[in-house]
């Protein structure tokens, strides 16, 4: 087959992986409480509003994302070239040993995380263990397998892959930048929206309502399972749109221009998304309009 | 065998373009991450690694050929995951938050001379990310995306030489999957060194080449230096098998 058409086929199938691993790595931080915003679920019981929302973010998200890929990235390494297991289930394999350190990690984090804060009477939930538990490693299988799979694609033997990094680093170094854009992209809309629901939509939160989190939901108190329903409206998808973009665009340029035309091109998209940028804040400048006259 | 004064300097020169790449990169922290302050939601050392590590995946695809191709991959590589990231953060801030994207450290936006104050939400620091500070992180990925490639090139020139690396080359691309491994690890190592003396340096947020904090840039980059050429010294005794 033409090396051309298979190089293309190899960086479409790894855009859509990276697409469903970035949705899901935004949702798994929301179910978790994971990222940036979690100042606001830490510091809500402070500020008197006890809630049942979880609360694992012992370390940054993309030095979790980082280790859970790199696990599930060595077992599938192992079970590929040593025990030469098929490669979907070698895949699937790595995942699931990733899923079990990040259920133990999570259970661990939310009760350290949330006995530290007895002095604010803050309760602990066993329930909210139980019910975020399965969502949680759901989520973040479906993130390692997605991510390994990636790795995986980019190191096969095709003209414009072939990459020299073995696949457990390969899955460490996406792990760290699917983490890094999850934090960046998906979680404003978590911290910026779903946490201030409360106060009217059209703004940025004040420092004076700083942990005045909405603890209560459409029925009953709010937990982390209401936030990811809402979470997966918006801020997931276009968080996966973002990681895979980012995969496609990486890979694209090289496999349709070669190495010097690639650069070449990575440049005109990197102008092409600046003046992106500039018509959504032309956008927002004039439909929103000032706060201030 | 790689004159190791040649890779101590690759090395403090890549550690000194990834500190101060680090200094343009607009990061907001906790507070962006809830609308807040201007910038990227995330924290400083984070958001430049994520980017550095796609830059160094970028570079590192285009290992063997010439220097300047390896440094303009992960320039290219690190700007785009930037570039994307801070574009799709917009998005959300715009139709997720419904915020516009204003800083409250400057008036007018020094490229584009929009007006700041009046679109900041009162009782906040800004939201989003205005142009001013997207080119500044365009800009801050390129430099560190240059760095982290030129250590990656210098370790992979050092290491691929030895005979223990010169046993796992590829047939396929006759690339030394043993050099290209722990020359990424080295440099990955090397690129949160300086990641994280630029965020001490900046006090954890910034907002690019405008805000007032990024007159420390000097100071931070004299701590890069210091520190990589540290590291520097340390790669020769990788190069050596652990002796001067």
């Amino acid at each position: 087959m033409d090396p051309y058409i298979t190089g293309l086929g190899i960086v479409a199938l790894m855009g859509a992986a990276a697409t469903i691993a970035g949705a899901a790595e935004d949702l798994e931080s929301d179910t978790g409480s994971m990222s940036n915003p979690n100042s606001q679920v830490q510091l809500a019981p402070q500020m008197g509003n006890l809630h049942r929302i979880f609360n694992k973010a012992i370390s940054g998200e993309p030095v979790q994302m980082g280790t859970l890929a790199g696990i599930a990235g060595s077992v599938a390494f192992v079970l590929i070239g040593s025990v030469h297991l098929p490669v979907i289930m070698s895949i699937a394999a790595g995942g699931f040993i990733a899923a079990l350190f990040h259920t133990a990690f999570a259970t661990t984090s939310y009760l350290g995380r949330i006995t530290g804060q007895s002095q604010f009477h803050q309760p602990v939930f066993l329930d909210v263990i139980t019910s975020h538990l399965g969502p949680i490693a759901g989520h973040g299988f479906i993130v390692t397998f997605s991510i390994v799979g990636l790795s995986y694609l980019m190191t096969l033997p095709v003209t414009g892959f072939n990459h020299p990094f073995p696949l457990p680093l390969l899955a460490v170094l996406w792990g760290i930048t699917i983490g890094a854009i999850g934090s960046s992209t998906g979680d404003v809309h978590y911290g910026g929206e779903r946490e201030y629901q409360t106060y009217p939509f059209g703004g940025g939160i004040p420092v004076r309502i700083h942990g005045d989190i909405t603890t209560m939901a459409e029925l009953g108190a709010r937990n982390s399972l209401d936030v990811v329903h809402f979470c997966a409206k918006y801020g997931g998808p276009v968080t996966g749109f973002c990681f895979g973009t980012i995969v496609f665009f990486s890979f694209w340029t090289t496999v349709v221009f070669g190495a010097a035309g690639g650069i070449v091109a990575s440049l005109v998209i990197i102008l092409a998304i600046i003046i992106i940028n500039n018509r959504i804040e032309v956008f927002a400048r004039d439909r929103y309009g000032p706060y201030l006259e | 065998m790689m004159d190791p004064l040649l890779l101590i300097g690759a090395i403090t020169v890549g550690g000194v373009l990834i500190g101060g790449g680090v200094h343009f990169i607009p990061v907001g922290g906790a507070p962006a991450a809830i609308a807040t302050a201007t910038g990227v939601g995330t924290g400083t050392a984070m958001l430049a690694a994520g980017g550095g590590m796609t830059g160094l995946i970028t570079a590192a695809a285009l290992t063997g050929q010439p220097l300047w191709l390896i440094l303009a991959g992960g320039a290219v590589g690190s700007s785009i995951m930037l570039g994307i990231t801070m574009l799709v953060g917009n998005l959300v801030y715009v139709w997720g938050v419904g915020c516009v994207p204003a800083s409250a450290k400057i008036e007018f936006d020094p490229i584009t001379k929009y007006e700041q104050s009046k679109f900041v939400t009162p009782g906040t620091e800004g939201h989003g990310i205005p142009t001013v500070c997207f080119v500044s992180g365009i800009i801050g990925g390129a430099l560190g995306g240059i760095g982290g490639g030129l250590i990656y090139w210098a370790l992979y020139q050092g290491l691929s030489t030895l005979p223990g690396y010169q046993a796992s080359i590829s047939a396929v691309s006759g690339v030394s999957i043993g050099a290209a491994t722990v020359a990424a690890i080295f440099a990955v190592g090397i690129f949160f060194v300086n990641a994280v003396i630029a965020s001490y340096n900046i006090g954890g947020t910034i907002e690019g080449f405008h805000d007032p904090k990024f007159k420390r840039l000097p100071r931070g980059a004299l701590a890069c230096i210091v520190a990589s050429f540290a590291t520097g010294l340390i790669a020769i005794l990788l190069l050596n098998g652990g002796v001067f």
